[in-house]
């Protein structure tokens, strides 16, 4: 009898859920049926996306995506208002949201600015303007050395080399040692508004409207700190309260969200060097290792009332750092707006986990944070990361 | 459920972030012919202005040497009457470029339209119907009373109605086209055509032909995107207009280019004497390069002594660039029954 009970009030509430959803499919059933018509008004404009330009052997090839409302068909290409034969692989018809690959043989000049234009069925002509052409980059063993090489110039041995200053950190008294931690808030604040403004400015400059650039990198970002916020929180009940614990889930965390920063980094410089802005290279790479540096020391920070464990601090370092040379690889080899966006979206949300967590753990040891070491900290460490960051 | 929704959206920003992995690809590649000669080979679509056999509304090959001399009658005092019929529409949706479609607007259905063509003193009437959504109105270039100008008298849409008449002359080749405003806009979708008057002793007997320079800006951002000798791009380039040589070849071309100042025709392989506007039978130049501002005209004479293919275009390279290009095949003309060459076949 109550079992009975139970059930149907069990399929009373399935159906109660399913009920609205229903309603909803009716009625945009409706509206793309029968109702077409009551609300057909406006003119739908078409749009598409040259996403990437890549130049190979005697050929540019673009990726071009379907970013408007309404399906279209790519019927013509051009190089600088040159109207070239080309192919379009799968096929030439786009649904929205739809990409493919526009091949165009020619033969381009390195160094050379070119235009890429793209016609649509209804004669409307889409330009991505190139300012320099450069060969794209093959994954040969030789560039994925290369990159592999460069990760590691800046994310790996700058952040070994800021956890060097473990010894140091640790023999600090109290108050100074509030204070560098405060400082590895500041350092990250910094990072974490860095990568979620780099986000932006990609959507903005590669990615079309309908992305809603900001509105992604907010969802992304906020959804990254949740998750982290509760695989954290799973970290730290499994450690128990034993006091060593602690801080060392909270280093953890912290390499964790550097690693993902370090990625976009390494996405950041693959990018650039692919898209023939290498002539930066050695300023660049120079510039995010010494500003990497004091993401060594961010790690270092809250371990410092422990004892030294060269091996566990070695690994996060690695975590840290790592992550680097993938994105160099990514960047270099299969970059994509889109996939850089989200990539530096869950970045800056980690990041902003990482701060949570830090200031948590000030406040259980001090109780509370308007102490003057404490905001002295943090400014000094946002001052620290923005001259750093003008190297770059 | 929330599974479900992680699976979902993750597969969403995969189908996203990766470049569409169709597997249900053609099996067959597909060969296209690059403009340097290369082979290219393709699992996709072919994107070609040039060598895709398309099927177009409009034909070049007929537009070239159509002339339509009216409905001929002869009024009591012997004057030739020739009387014309030209309908105006602005609905029509034609492909003038492979699969690109465009809203023309028309004379009698085509752009350009009809090359009308009276003798020098011929009573011309026109019964000119406007089945448009527009005003439009025809405007001929030549002699003519001020109410025949086609200026002041607007002809309303939808079956307004009026007739023009006046004596052909000049002699020479000249354009006719809507003058309602704005004009670039009337002319821009297509409302031309050419007029030739003839001079009363007939021009030496020849294979005549009419090229309009024309341009279309499909996108409306005040630049033509696509440009031609008769409206199709790279048409003549694809099919060759055949020729014979030793055989004076004449060639009435009128610029009706709109937003670009100039435009120019250059031909390969010989030189012609050019009759600026036609108006006087003697050439006033021997050359193989012509500028012409908008709406100039002029007439071409040549002959060709060698047989092959020879270009002729816009020496403004953007424009030849964009379609405005084309091949005269010359054949022997003491070989009448030569093979019919098919170009990029």
């Amino acid at each position: 009898m109550i079992m009975e009970v139970k059930r149907s009030s069990k399929t009373k509430t399935a159906v109660s859920a399913i009920i609205p959803f229903v309603l909803l499919a009716v009625m945009i059933g409706y509206v793309f049926g029968p109702g077409s018509e009551l609300i057909s008004f406006g003119v739908v404009i078409p749009e598409i996306s040259i996403e990437k330009v890549e130049f190979v052997d005697s050929e540019i090839i673009a990726t071009v995506r379907n970013t408007g409302p309404i399906a279209v068909d790519i019927v013509m290409a051009d190089i600088d208002d040159s109207i070239l034969p080309a192919a379009i692989e799968p096929d030439k018809h786009l649904e929205r949201f739809e990409s493919a690959i526009v091949r165009i043989p020619f033969e381009w000049n390195e160094g050379q600015p070119y235009a890429i234009g793209l016609t649509i069925d209804d004669g409307t002509r889409f330009e991505k303007q190139v300012d320099v052409a450069a060969p794209s980059i093959q994954p040969t063993v030789e560039m994925i050395t290369y990159f592999a090489i460069i990760g590691t110039y800046v994310g790996i041995i700058p952040v070994m080399i800021g956890l060097l200053w473990f010894p140091f950190i640790s023999k600090l008294s109290r108050n100074k040692y509030k204070f560098f931690l405060a400082l590895t808030v500041g350092l990250l604040l910094f990072l974490g508004i860095s990568a979620a403004e780099e986000a932006i400015e990609i959507s903005a400059e590669n990615l079309s409207d309908v992305f809603n650039g900001v509105l992604l990198v907010a969802t992304v970002s906020i959804v990254s700190f949740l998750a982290l916020n509760y695989v954290g929180e799973k970290l730290k009940k499994r450690a128990g309260a034993s006091k060593l614990a602690g801080p060392v889930a909270i280093a953890l965390m912290i390499a964790i969200g550097i690693g993902l920063h370090n990625f976009g980094e390494g996405l950041a410089i693959g990018a650039a060097i692919v898209l023939g802005e290498a002539a930066l290279g050695a300023f660049l790479i120079v510039g995010f290792a010494l500003h990497n540096t004091t993401e060594g020391f961010a790690i270092a920070a809250p371990m410092a009332r422990t004892k030294l464990m060269i091996g566990r601090l070695a690994a996060m370092g690695m975590i840290a750092g790592v992550p680097a040379i993938f994105g160099a690889w990514v960047g270099g080899f299969v970059y994509s707006p889109l996939s850089a966006v989200i990539f530096l979206a869950i970045g800056a949300g980690a990041i902003f986990q990482v701060i949570v967590t830090i200031i948590r753990w000030i406040q259980n040891e001090e109780g509370k944070l308007s102490n003057s070491s404490v905001l002295a900290g943090i400014a000094v460490g946002m001052i620290i990361m923005y001259v750093t960051s003008l190297l770059v | 459920m929330i599974i479900v929704i992680s699976v979902v959206s993750l597969g969403f920003v995969g189908y996203l972030v990766f470049p569409a992995m169709d597997i249900t690809a053609q099996e067959q590649p597909e060969v296209f012919v690059t403009h340097s000669g290369a082979v290219v080979q393709t699992t996709g679509d072919v994107l070609d202005p040039v060598y895709t056999i398309q099927e177009v509304e409009f034909d070049p090959q007929k537009y070239l040497r159509e002339f339509d001399y009216g409905k001929v009658s002869q009024l009591e005092d012997g004057t030739i009457l020739r009387e014309f019929t030209i309908i105006a529409e602005d609905d029509k949706i034609m492909e003038i470029a492979p699969g690109i479609f465009y809203n023309v607007w028309t004379f009698n259905g085509q752009v350009p339209g009809p090359t009308i063509r009276a003798t020098e003193g011929d009573l011309v009437r026109i019964h000119f119907t406007n089945n448009g959504s527009k005003e439009h109105t025809m405007h001929f270039h030549g002699n003519h009373p001020a109410e025949m100008d086609g200026i002041f008298e607007i002809v309303g849409s939808g079956g307004g109605q009026f007739t023009y008449e006046f004596i052909a002359g000049p002699v020479g080749v000249h354009p006719y086209h809507c003058h309602v405003m704005p004009v670039e806009e009337h002319i821009g979708h297509g409302l031309y055509g050419v007029f030739i008057v003839d001079p009363k002793d007939a021009r030496p007997q020849a294979d005549e032909m009419v090229m309009v320079l024309n341009g279309f800006d499909t996108d409306f951002d005040g630049e033509n995107n696509l440009y031609a000798a008769n409206t199709i791009p790279f048409y003549y380039q694809h099919h060759p207009i055949q020729i014979n040589t030793n055989e004076l070849i004449r060639v009435y071309v009128v610029n009706m280019v709109g937003l670009d100042p100039i435009n120019n025709f250059h031909l390969h392989g010989t030189l012609y004497e050019y009759y600026p506007t036609g108006t006087d039978i003697i050439p006033s130049q021997f050359t193989d390069m012509t500028t012409f501002s908008q709406s100039e005209r002029g007439i071409l004479e040549f002959e060709y002594e060698y047989t092959g293919r020879y270009m002729f275009h816009a020496h403004l390279t953007e424009f030849s660039d964009k379609g405005w290009s084309g091949v005269f095949y010359v054949k022997d003309s003491s070989q009448p029954n030569m093979e019919v060459y098919d170009y990029g076949s």
